[in-house]
């Protein structure tokens, strides 16, 4: 029975991880940002803007997120967390 | 051209600016920012460097000493004319760089008794060595190399007699009745340097870099001791160029059918180079899946020059291998380190490509290399105009967007495998349904393609929905208008069609970059593929169709 148990165990994890990045969600501390922009640099949707007076990125466009993670990785702030 | 001039322009120091400006036809300034900007501040500025000392022989006005003091260099200038001095005091001490600027009134031949041996980083001298005699020109060589630090650079800038006879006729002819006015004016004339690359390798210097200005007559020459470059290893990369060989189309063939499977075609890491790259070319990073250091190469080949940096991505490309943690900083930075990239080039700036931004993480690369990491564009033909720009990115470079041909494009690479996968098990047990299943799958796809924008839903997997609909109104509008089926048949072909529909949906659409967690779909296939089987057994046994 030990296959059929990591079957059934793998298939489980299998759903575990697609509902996780189904969920995933983008979420930003604007009062962390120091207006670097690495996340407007590297966001390939066009999900951040920088906004230059304010020194600060803008985040928009949720929906349209691949939750890819390119901005949580390279902001230097810490800024930005993808989290279920 | 330059120097014919020179001793007339000499007596009058405010006019001597404006009036080499116009005999060198402009170029000059162009041609001393260039010295200022290659030799005194290497890097982009995202290291901390220390301080370059300079010395300038013959340093005129000071026009390349202050470019070079406002770049953050100590700059000694000599030069044996008191009236050029004033004008360059006068030029510093309005900039306020006294600190960075020492002027001095000397000949070059009294260098060596003033400064101590190894006390500069760079030398230069731009139009002097011309007015030397030859055996003036030897000394200062021998004293340049002396007080040249390790490492250091002998930049000379000086009118040289062309090589070539064409050219060298064509020199004179333009010289003559320059040289007669200078001779009138001045009572004196200039020495056109005949064989200045000969005299740098006598006294000891090796030629790096020559470049040629106004044609070939002022020509920039960067020396270094030549004794050190030779201690130096030499090292030889790998040229790439864009070619289309029987190796090429057979390792495309390969890709386009079975690119899911592994081993994929690699590339050796390391450094390679397109065209001819100098010491301030850019450095380009990319992973190791030979399909993408080729489309690259095809994309910048003959248009700039670079060096390439492969980096190990187990043969996958950037953005599924950055995903799928394959290529990280630490791939990155071993290639930096092994590659010994440092080596050939003058700058510290990585140019990556913005597609691995999800798994390589730029502020490693940047603290354990000190080198600046960039994010170039997402495709490689935008490189050319990415790098002319100074390496500034539109936003049409910078987002993805899935146009009508790259969607065309991807239905066919995917049907290619997918239709091989589902059409051959079809064409061995199901012979008399294969060409009705293949026009459908085609169909499906190609219409897929089309209208995937418009089509709601974020994911393939959704909008895999409406064209479940799509397909079932048209089998209605075939059963209903043209040819109706039997109760059975239409069932069967229901069944199908949703089967397909959603594998197409799903499949297709994770071939873009424009969708969340490819992974998500395979288990919802699995399903819904086994729910569908189910009803095409279980709903004839309960009708009694079977």
């Amino acid at each position: 029975m030990p296959e059929k148990l990591s079957f059934w165990s793998s298939l489980a994890e299998h759903w575990r991880i697609a509902r996780t990045l189904r969920g995933l969600q983008i979420h930003f501390y604007p009062e962390k940002c120091t207006g670097v922009w690495q996340c407007y640099e590297v966001c390939p949707i066009g999900c951040w803007t920088p906004d230059r007076e304010a020194r600060k990125a803008i985040f928009h466009d949720g929906y349209r997120c691949i939750a890819c993670g390119a901005c949580v990785l390279q902001c230097p702030e810490g800024a930005i967390e993808l989290t279920v | 051209m330059a120097t014919v001039f020179m001793k007339w322009l000499e007596t009058t120091p405010g006019g001597y600016d404006r009036g080499i400006q116009l005999l060198t036809l402009g170029r000059l300034t162009p041609l001393k920012e260039r010295i200022a900007a290659d030799y005194v501040r290497p890097g982009d500025g995202s290291t901390e460097l220390a301080e370059v000392r300079v010395l300038e022989i013959g340093c005129g006005t000071g026009t390349l000493a202050l470019m070079m003091a406002q770049r953050g260099a100590t700059v000694v200038g000599i030069d044996s004319s008191p009236l050029m001095l004033a004008e360059a005091r006068r030029k510093v001490a309005a900039e306020r760089l006294d600190d960075r600027v020492t002027l001095m009134e000397m000949d070059a031949s009294l260098l060596t008794d003033h400064f101590a041996p190894d006390s500069f980083d760079v030398i230069v001298a731009t139009l002097v060595f011309s007015e030397l005699s030859e055996d003036e020109r030897r000394f200062v060589l021998d004293e340049c190399r002396t007080l040249l630090a390790p490492g250091g650079r002998l930049i000379v800038a000086d009118e040289v007699v062309p090589d070539g006879l064409g050219a060298r006729l064509l020199f004179y002819v333009v010289r003559l009745p320059l040289a007669l006015v200078t001779w009138l004016l001045t009572r004196t004339t200039t020495h056109p340097l005949p064989r200045l690359p000969q005299e740098l390798a006598a006294a000891g210097f090796r030629a790096e870099s020559v470049a040629s200005f106004l044609g070939t007559s002022l020509q920039l020459f960067v020396a270094r001791s030549a004794a050190e470059v030779e201690a130096a290893p030499v090292r030889q990369f790998p040229r790439l160029r864009h070619r289309v060989t029987l190796r090429t189309l057979l390792t495309d063939l390969w890709a386009l059918f079975f690119r899911i499977i592994p081993p994929y075609p690699k590339v050796r890491p390391g450094l390679y180079t397109v065209g001819q790259p100098g010491p301030d070319s850019p450095v380009l990073v990319t992973g190791n899946f030979d399909l993408t250091v080729r489309r690259l190469v095809q994309a910048i080949d003959g248009r700039v020059d670079t060096w390439l940096l492969v980096a190990d991505s187990a043969g996958i490309n950037v953005w599924c291998a950055a995903g799928g943690g394959y290529f990280t900083a630490e791939k990155v930075i071993s290639a930096v380190k092994s590659s010994h990239v440092a080596e050939v080039v003058r700058h510290h700036a990585l140019i990556l490509p913005q597609l691995c931004a999800n798994g390589v993480d730029g502020w490693r690369i940047r603290r354990e290399t000190g080198w600046g990491v960039h994010w170039g564009p997402v495709r490689a033909r935008d490189l050319p105009a990415y790098l002319a720009a100074g390496r500034v990115k539109t936003d049409a470079m910078r987002w993805v967007r899935f146009p009508l041909k790259d969607r065309l494009e991807m239905v066919t690479v995917t049907l290619g495998f997918y239709g091989l996968l589902i059409l051959l098990p079809v064409l061995i047990f199901w012979r008399g349904l294969f060409w009705p299943i293949t026009a459908s799958l085609v169909g499906l796809s190609y219409f897929y393609a089309v209208v995937h924008p418009w089509l709601p839903g974020r994911d393939g997997l959704l909008k895999s929905i409406p064209l479940t609909l799509i397909a079932l109104a048209g089998l209605l509008a075939y059963t209903w208008l043209w040819n109706p089926l039997p109760l059975p048949r239409l069932f069967n072909w229901t069944v199908g069609l949703i089967g397909l529909s959603v594998f197409t949906g799903a499949e297709l659409q994770g071939m873009s970059p424009l969708m969340r967690g490819e992974q998500a779909n395979w288990g919802w296939e699995a399903t819904i593929g086994a729910i569908l089987g189910l009803i095409y057994w279980l709903v004839p046994l309960a009708l009694g169709w079977r």
